[in-house]
């Protein structure tokens, strides 16, 4: 009994809308919408450890969007996130996923043979960040796609063309390279800026960045995805990157040269759809001392390290139920220089309710192993909440 | 194990689900390429025995039977999604901008535009568009969430509306053929013949086509869909022509 009036609970306090409104004078278009979401979360504790904070409701989402259109030639993009920003406001590091301000960008049309975009948003690296959480029955990303390791999103401007009838795209970029913390102006003192570049191909057809297949297509779609970025990033004597830049990995900008290379691949067929990513880093830091090298010599490492990890995730959309049942395994190395790596399985569902566009979601996060850097109070971790759309 | 207890949910929730009764499937005789990028929908026009096709990209084309490319005319700044041709104009509708741009059929010239408001997402608008003799009146149906039905009098002004949100998951083509409503449902991937008066759905088939975007009949009653991400055309029979 007490497990149905907590499930009730959680049901009423925590939910999310998503509605939208346009605005049009017959040449443009102005489109409003907002989103709120939010969870209970719930960890079960290693032997020994004490601090359950985490045992709490969240308000997630608190977003306001605004998208518009003028004529054939501009597209503008603003949408910010006001349970972010006053989260932010408190507490004294930004999660990357959730930065308060989630776009801001303006896209020109105007050249015909490629667009350009300008201004603040996600980046166009890595496929499973590019798809809009919303749509999944997860709660929070794979820990390498997150914006922890490397950012998800910066201040920059990107060039865009598609061709073969939008099966195929490509992405070229550059950007400050402090992600989300280039929205506070400067640069680092490196000065430097960082190149971004992806290209995907589809077949049969166009693929949109999905992650269901809400519509069970009767023909098997693929698409496949490389992508590689380059910073070069080597700090003047006596200077710093700003707080927080690096994220809690030290890996996110580094003092030094950087490569990042990246691989993805999708599918679809009969609701059926699966994801596999993987991404390996090269960090060449300029100081032989950086913590990066874990005390090893020069001779020891060459000078580099290296990081990287994968996800796999398979997912089938129940029709008739509306729901969406999903499985994802992720392996992470933070560093070749520390024996290990960190495993992670974690299932959702997500459940459609009839004709609101509603969802509630449920993720399940099982640690399978840790790598010895980066260590967790937590085995189990449950999350649950509430969607309610209208659109 | 762990795994094994979610793999046997995975296996009996989809077990639990292929149960449901499917409709009949229709398959193509042929499909064609076209050169028209995000062909959005297609009509028949009696009058030249050529086809209308609207685009994404704010474009009206005029092809012939094998959708070969004859004309067209762009309109700065649109999302055409829906079209219909009659023996004087052709109508192409701006889902965006929630307008009917009224052309010429002869010369393909705008003659005039009419502007019908509709709050809800700028992709949510309208999407299907066609002409009702059995009431004399036209049809303009949204998308989706939810998907309703305006019955337009000749000056285009709402005289009536009917949600038909339970019958699919969206709608993006709508045609009156022989004294009935025939609809495509993109996401449901299936086409439904419905009495065009009460809207009540006689029969619906699958189709094993990606994105189903625009629907049209031929002289012969034979049917044609196009296929938005495909950029192709599916010729099919009619199924109800023995």
């Amino acid at each position: 009994m007490k497990k149905n009036i907590l499930l009730l609970l959680i049901l009423i306090s925590v939910n999310s809308s998503f509605s939208q409104f346009v605005i049009s004078n017959g040449k443009s278009t102005l489109e409003i919408s907002s989103n709120f979401s939010g969870f209970y979360n719930y960890r079960s504790l290693k032997s020994g450890e004490v601090d359950a904070s985490k045992n709490r409701f969240k308000l997630r989402d608190a977003q306001l969007g605004i998208n518009g259109r003028i004529g054939n030639d501009f597209e503008l993009s603003l949408k910010m996130d006001f349970a972010d920003m006053a989260a932010n406001s408190i507490n004294t590091v930004i999660d990357p996923e959730n930065p308060g301000l989630l776009n801001a960008n303006v896209t020109y049309k105007g050249l015909k043979f490629m667009d350009v975009e300008m201004g603040y948003g996600k980046l166009y690296y890595s496929r499973n960040s590019m798809i809009p959480i919303e749509n999944s029955a997860y709660w929070q990303s794979a820990e390498i796609t997150r914006g922890s390791v490397f950012s998800v999103r910066d201040v920059g401007v990107t060039f865009i063309k598609n061709f073969w009838k939008q099966r195929a795209n490509a992405y070229l970029g550059a950007y400050s390279g402090l992600g989300e913390l280039s929205l506070a102006g400067d640069n680092d003192p490196s000065g430097k800026l960082e190149y971004i570049g992806r290209m995907d191909v589809s077949y049969p057809s166009r693929y949109r960045y999905t992650e269901i297949d809400e519509r069970h297509t009767p023909i098997p779609m693929i698409q496949f995805g490389i992508a590689g970025r380059y910073a070069n990033k080597k700090l003047p004597v006596g200077t710093a990157f700003p707080t927080n830049a690096t994220s809690s990995y030290g890996l996110k900008v580094i003092d030094g040269e950087r490569y990042i290379y990246g691989l993805d691949v999708a599918f679809q067929y009969m609701g059926f759809s699966g994801q596999f990513e993987i991404h390996q880093m090269k960090s060449k830091p300029q100081n032989p001392n950086d913590a990066l090298f874990q005390n090893y010599t020069l001779n020891q490492t060459n000078g580099y390290i290296l990081s990287g990890g994968y996800i796999a995730q398979l997912n089938y959309y129940i029709k008739d139920w509306r729901t969406i049942v999903s499985a994802r395994y992720e392996e992470l190395d933070l560093n070749d220089l520390v024996v290990g790596n960190a495993r992670k399985f974690s299932p959702a569902i997500g459940y459609k309710l009839k004709g609101s566009g509603a969802m509630v979601k449920f993720q399940y996060f099982n640690i399978l192993r840790e790598e010895s850097i980066d260590t967790q109070s937590w085995k189990e971790q449950f999350r649950l909440g509430f969607q309610f759309q209208l659109k | 194990m762990i795994y094994n207890k979610y793999i046997f949910l995975g296996l009996t929730l989809f077990s639990l689900t292929t149960n449901a009764q499917k409709a009949n499937k229709l398959k193509p005789t042929k499909f064609v390429a076209v050169t028209i990028p995000e062909p959005s929908d297609i009509c028949y026009s009696n009058k030249s025995n050529t086809f209308f096709i609207v685009s994404d990209t704010g474009v009206l084309y005029e092809t012939d039977k094998d959708c070969k490319v004859l004309r067209k005319q762009a309109q700065d700044g649109t999302d055409f999604e829906a079209v219909y041709s009659d023996e004087n104009f052709v109508y192409a509708v701006d889902e965006s901008n929630r307008t009917i741009y009224k052309y010429d059929i002869t010369s393909l010239k705008l003659i005039k535009y009419y502007s019908i408001p509709y709050d809800g997402a700028r992709n949510k608008g309208y999407e299907s568009f066609d002409f009702n003799k059995t009431t004399n009146k036209y049809a303009l149906l949204t998308e989706s969430n939810p998907v309703l039905l305006f019955e337009l009098d000749s000056d285009f002004k709402i005289t009536n509306q009917t949600d038909l949100s339970k019958i699919a998951s969206d709608i993006s083509s709508a045609r009156f053929y022989d004294g009935f409503l025939w609809l495509l449902s993109d996401e449901d991937m299936m086409l439904l013949k419905l009495n065009p008066t009460t809207y009540e759905v006689i029969t619906k088939w699958s189709l094993p086509v990606i994105n189903p975007e625009g629907l049209a009949f031929d002289k012969d009653g034979n049917i044609l869909i196009s296929c938005d991400d495909m950029q192709r055309v599916y010729y099919f029979k009619n199924p109800e022509k023995k």
